[in-house]
């Protein structure tokens, strides 16, 4: 479980003006929970990320994972980036054996491991090539592999698919619900997509900006697994409400704003 | 996650990697013509034939022509006189060449990870990179004397600032992802710099290290030239004052020989040690 109270932080512009990115956000993540946060472009959805990897401090507020306070990154909490930050020198294998490799892991072990996870990831045949010959959507494989190769408690995930395109991000999503249906580890997923959000968590964080507050939590009673068959999941009527719902409510914080950020979809 | 989770296969993936290059399907006759090595002969034979003409029309005493001077450099090639300076030379150019990149890489790496460090010194190597460096020759000279170590102290200085700054700014310009990136999968600060900073930096340092290659050797010819007429410097001050052109210009030929062969080896280097630097250049 994590536990977020109270969470603030404001970044000092080089000009001397504030920027208010989080304001007393409170948020439990239950255990194996795939929890999706949608938001505008700016409401603090990275900076809330961050903090719960251990990357980024606070000014108030507190983080706990199962009772203990988060000091910086930790080997129950793996993150894939939106950019994907993959070492461009290193091989596939070598990536995805990467966090391996920072726990000591002997390199015969690691790299057993890292084999399965490319194979996991539908990247078998890949593992000696370089980031740079690879398509983003590949490229986003490994950084997942490489995450998942950690066995984490927690998997964070930074707008991991805004970097592709759209069909592969709909393999992704599928897969990435195939390996957390067979493995259900805590999840946080950040997104720009209301369909992404809803079509993957059990429930939606939304979160609006200017401060960064959360403004709702929404439930999705979607039955699971939902990997099989997204397509029709996404002409179901539950789905239809709660999307209509989302977007009402980003409708109303653009009322308030003036403006609704980078909102895709 | 455990390796239980069904393997999925490539199949699945609609994605192809990025395509090869396309093959160039022109005549073998035409794709040689348009290399880059069939402009950089004609390039050289149109200098050949214009060095020729000057020198043979209006080039006087001091200037020769491109055959004279190809002839001499055949002269040289076998004259145990200038191999014994070109020896001479080198052993200046390796020595401090070698104590730029001993010296030079550690701290372009510090200079780069550590901000205060740099604020420290800054100016120095800003002087440095500004000061003529014939100024120093005579400061030299006074203080350590006529010797080796003291041509080999200025070619180290002329080298090292090209090293230091490219690797400060290879280091610099690592990706602020990657280190994040390392720092969440609980890297030391040992294994950021072994798997991250230095891998990064790589291209960079290989880039300091050839232009500092090419600063050494400039360093190397111009101590010889002003402050002892030892070596190569001194063959070249010793032919001017026989107005012998031709050898004097052999001379200056084969040491940008020897500089293009050595910034060829560090190139050649620079793409084995960092293939994907290069692969960058090329695709962007
Ligand atoms: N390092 C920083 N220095 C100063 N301000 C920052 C910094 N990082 C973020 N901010 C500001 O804090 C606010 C929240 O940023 P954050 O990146 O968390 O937003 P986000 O919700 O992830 O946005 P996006 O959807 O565009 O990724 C923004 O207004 C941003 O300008
Ligand atoms: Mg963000």
């Amino acid at each position: 479980m994590i536990e977020i109270r109270g969470l603030s932080k404001a970044y000092r512009g080089q000009d001397g003006s504030q920027v208010q990115a989080l304001a007393d956000v409170d948020l439990t993540v239950r255990d194996n929970e795939f929890l999706t946060v949608l938001g505008p472009s700016g409401c603090g959805k990275t900076t809330m990320l961050k903090m719960i990897a251990g990357l980024i401090p606070w000014d108030e507020g507190s983080i706990a994972i199962d009772g203990v306070e988060v000091d910086g990154p930790g080997p129950e909490r793996a993150m894939v980036f939106q950019n994907f930050a993959l070492l461009p020198w290193a091989t596939v294998l070598d990536n995805v054996a990467f966090g391996l490799e920072m726990r000591g892991v002997g390199k015969a072990e690691r790299h057993e491991r890292a084999r399965e996870l490319v194979t996991t990831v539908g990247l078998a045949g890949f593992e000696t090539k370089r980031p740079g010959e690879l398509s983003g959507g590949m490229q986003q494989r490994v950084g997942l592999a490489r995450a998942l190769a950690v066995q984490p408690k927690v998997l964070l995930m930074d707008e991991p698919f805004g970097a592709v395109d759209e069909q592969t991000r709909r393999l992704l999503q599928e897969e990435l619900l195939a390996i957390w249906e067979h493995n259900r580890v805590t999840v946080v997923f950040i997104t720009h997509s209301m369909e992404e959000a809803v079509l993957l968590g059990d429930r939606v964080v939304l979160m609006s900006a200017r401060p960064g507050q959360i403004s709702e939590i929404v439930d999705v009673p979607l039955e699971r697994p939902r990997s099989s068959d997204v397509g029709g999941l996404e002409r179901s009527s539950e789905y239809s409400e709660i999307t209509a719902h989302l977007w009402e409510r980003l409708r109303e914080m653009h009322a308030e704003h003036g403006r609704v950020g980078g909102i895709a979809s | 996650m455990t390796a239980t989770v069904p393997a999925r296969t490539p199949e699945r993936t609609s994605e192809s990697p990025v395509p090869p290059r396309r093959r160039d399907r022109r005549p073998a006759w035409v794709r040689a013509l348009d290399s880059t090595t069939a402009y950089q002969l004609l390039g050289f034979a149109l200098f050949a034939v214009a060095w020729q003409l000057y020198g043979t029309y209006w080039g006087g005493l001091l200037v020769p022509t491109f055959t004279e001077t190809v002839l001499a450099v055949g002269d040289l090639v076998v004259d145990p006189e200038f191999w014994s300076a070109f020896a001479v030379s080198n052993q200046a150019l390796v020595l401090g060449f070698l104590a730029a990149v001993v010296l030079g890489v550690p701290l372009g790496l510090l200079l780069g990870r550590f901000p205060v460090a740099e604020r420290l010194s800054n100016v120095y190597l800003n002087i440095l990179l500004v000061t003529p460096m014939a100024a120093i020759i005579p400061l030299l000279v006074m203080s350590v004397g006529f010797g080796l170590a003291s041509r080999v102290i200025l070619v180290t200085i002329f080298a090292i600032v090209m090293v230091v700054v490219n690797v400060r700014s290879g280091v610099r310009q690592v990706d602020p992802a990657l280190l994040q990136m390392a720092r969440s999968f609980g890297a030391s600060e040992r294994q950021t710099w072994m798997r991250v900073l230095i891998p990064g930096a790589l291209p960079s340092i290989m880039t300091g290290i050839r232009l500092g290659l090419g600063r050494a050797v400039t360093g190397m010819v111009i101590v010889e030239l002003l402050m002892v007429s030892v070596a190569l410097g001194g063959l070249i001050l010793n032919y001017r004052s026989r107005f012998d052109g031709a050898h004097l210009y052999a001379t200056i030929v084969l040491i940008l020989i020897e500089a293009l062969v050595l910034i060829g080896a560090a190139r050649w280097l620079e793409s084995r040690l960092a293939p994907w630097a290069v692969n960058q250049r090329k695709n962007g």
